[in-house]
């Protein structure tokens, strides 16, 4: 008997018992929109990551710290020859002048700039209130949302970057209105005693405006300035305390990603905590992929369930068609064939299940990706990310599980003695 | 020619021992009718299956065509039967949820005729039962003898060298099951087919060329066979 008469027959079947095979294929729906949905919930979380990833980070940059001393147990011991901090966020040994020299001699390195973070007393403008900001430095190398104005490759000395939220704060009538104007901060000298107080005036021209956005991993109200003004106001800001020119964090460039990769098992190899863009990427995806995981457990399980109802389902038609497979071994269908009539029935089922689940799942997925990003407040990135290609190998998937699960019946049917069957007087 | 050459079958296992055929012979000339007359347990259905090749014998041989059907595999035999055998049987057996066309394309698909062919023997048959206009219509909403009349639309489409019949009038009235009969022995003389109608039904037995009476599992007699 031809493959092709045998699944239109199957499929006849099927249509003459509508409410069983809907309510197997159910089942199996359940299952294909769980796996359909945390596929998509992983590629979409995944592509974010990446996303939040390369628009924070340089693929050739590295992060790169002290590493505590080995088999250290409990708080380290203090020394006068090292610099070290103790703060609420940050513990341990600071990076010196001397580690920033030797790390700029690795083979493959071009850059290393220690980050600045310069803690200024306000920034303001004229005849308007003052406020307290963070700054940060201006990575060329870092994509950035802009609400007004544009940056051309790194900024100048006096340029500065602001918030939309510094706009409105600092009497600006809108965001193109703002650049070009100039803004002040001011700096104290730490160093200076309390009774004789220091303190300077840092004009900048606002260059362009960075609208928020969803992918911004660092603080949202940095201001950001070029690596060499943060410099200037940081060595104004701390000359002559304790830790000037000792830094927690330096931000290490190598001439490639690949590069990036030797320089940090060097950098690991001689003490340092090193992490590269990819590093963090992978500690992001691998939580993703944990949660993913636990996801397609959800669904597995649904199909195992519902792969007892489609060998349930496939026998009670084996035994109502009793009659009908032992006409059919009558007129001299095969064995064979009359197994491949009965998996291809469960095929029909699996497909439509698969069908249904990843179809419903798509529709839901889709309803719901603006109410996600709504609530996440993440602008208009999808999390949820429906590839065809793995809605069809799911579907695939479920059409070949489902035919295993038909072996069985399919067996009875194929054995069933053709004279018995016809004895139904 | 089939040849039935010393058939034996027997049911059960050791104390149950039961001999449902005890050594039958005889012959039929192609294009013959012939029935096989019986009481009801008297093994006539079980020498229909075993002629089919549907069920082994203990013993013996069947040739048709000078071929032993019982020495093929079961592979040949399922050909053998999809290219030259039907059947018809008293409870009709068609498919109630299928229509009309799809009952008697069932044959032709197992016997692995094209589609285009398909359509022009279905048509074919369903003029000689005169059921062309009930094509479309489901098996379920036709009369009992215009079911049997599809049952045999559905044994001729595949032009069969051997027709079964399995008490074809038993569960009809008078009036149609005359009308089957008619069809039956008209195809039969019309096309030289051989058919083999088991019945308990001796004036059916009698409209056959050749009768052959079954008692206890032996042949009792056998009528008009010509030697």
């Amino acid at each position: 008997m031809r493959t092709r008469d045998i699944v239109i027959r199957a499929g006849r079947s099927l249509k003459q018992a509508k409410a069983r095979t809907l309510l197997t294929s159910l089942a199996i729906a359940v299952g294909a929109f769980t796996i359909t949905l945390s596929l998509a919930a992983g590629s979409g979380g995944r592509a974010y990551t990446d996303q939040i990833v390369s628009a924070n980070t340089n693929v050739n940059e590295l992060s790169v710290t002290k590493a505590p001393p080995k088999n250290q147990k409990g708080p380290q011991k203090y020394s006068t020859s090292i610099a070290s901090t103790s703060t609420a966020l940050f513990s341990g040994e600071l990076l010196t002048q001397n580690d920033i020299n030797s790390i700029k001699k690795i083979d493959g390195v071009v850059a290393v700039s220690p980050n600045y973070n310069p803690q200024i007393r306000y920034i303001t403008r004229d005849g308007q209130d003052k406020y307290i900001a963070s700054i940060s430095t201006f990575s060329p190398s870092v994509t950035l949302k802009y609400a007004a104005g544009l940056t051309n490759g790194d900024l100048n000395i006096d340029e500065i970057i602001l918030t939309e939220e510094y706009v409105t704060a600092l009497g600006f009538k809108n965001n193109n209105d703002a650049i070009g104007k100039t803004v002040n901060i001011v700096a104290d000298k730490l160093a200076a005693p309390v009774s004789a107080q220091e303190s300077k005036t840092f004009i900048y021209k606002v260059k362009a405006i960075s609208s928020k956005s969803g992918l911004a991993f660092r603080s949202q109200s940095s201001l950001l300035i070029s690596n060499d003004s943060a410099k200037a106001l940081y060595d104004y800001i701390n000359i002559d305390t304790r830790n000037y020119q000792n830094f927690a964090v330096a931000s290490v460039t190598a001439t490639s990603a690949a590069k990036a990769k030797t320089v940090k098992d060097v950098l690991v190899s001689r003490g340092y905590l090193a992490q590269t863009a990819a590093d963090i990427l992978g500690v992001v995806n691998t939580f993703i992929n944990v949660l993913q995981g636990i996801l397609l457990g959800f669904g597995a399980l649904a199909i195992l369930t519902s792969i007892f109802g489609i060998i349930n389902t496939q026998y009670i038609s084996v035994l109502e068609r009793t009659q009908q497979i032992g006409l059919m071994k009558a007129l001299g269908m095969r064995r064979r064939d009359v197994g491949r009539l009965f998996k291809l029935e469960a095929a029909w089922i699996g497909f439509l299940g698969g069908a249904i689940g990843s179809g419903l799942a798509f529709i839901a997925g889709n309803i719901a990706n603006p109410f996600i990003s709504k609530a996440l407040d993440i602008g208009d990135i999808r999390l949820l990310i429906f590839d065809p290609f793995s809605i069809a190998i799911v579907v695939v998937g479920l059409v070949i599980v489902s035919v295993v699960s038909g072996i069985l019946p399919a067996r009875k049917a194929a054995k069933l003695n053709p004279i018995e069957a016809l004895r139904t007087e | 020619m089939i040849e039935v050459k010393n058939v034996t079958k027997i049911y059960g296992k050791k104390d149950n021992k039961f001999k449902a055929l005890d050594d039958v012979s005889f012959t039929i000339p192609i294009g013959a009718s012939v029935a096989i007359l019986g009481k009801s347990g008297s093994g006539k259905s079980t020498l229909m299956h075993i002629m089919s090749g549907l069920d082994k014998p203990e013993s013996g041989e069947i040739n048709i065509g000078g071929r032993n059907i019982l020495a093929l595999s079961q592979k040949q035999i399922d050909k053998f039967r999809s290219r030259s055998m039907s059947f018809i049987f008293q409870s009709f057996f068609v498919q109630a949820k299928e229509s009309c066309y799809d009952n008697v394309s069932l044959p032709l698909e197992i016997a692995d005729v094209s589609s285009s062919r398909r359509r022009k023997l279905i048509d074919e048959a369903l003029i000689a039962v005169e059921l062309l206009d009930k094509k479309k219509s489901r098996a379920r909403d036709l009369s009992g003898g215009q079911k049997q009349r599809l049952a045999v639309a559905r044994a001729i489409v595949n032009s069969p060298k051997i027709l079964f019949a399995d008490e074809p009038t038993g569960n009809l009235d008078s009036i149609t099951g005359a009308v089957i009969e008619n069809l039956l022995f008209e195809y039969n003389k019309k096309n030289r087919v051989t058919l083999v109608v088991v019945t308990h039904d001796p004036d059916l037995a009698k409209r056959c060329d050749m009768q052959i009476l079954i008692k206890d599992g032996k042949i009792a007699k056998i009528l008009g066979a010509k030697s």
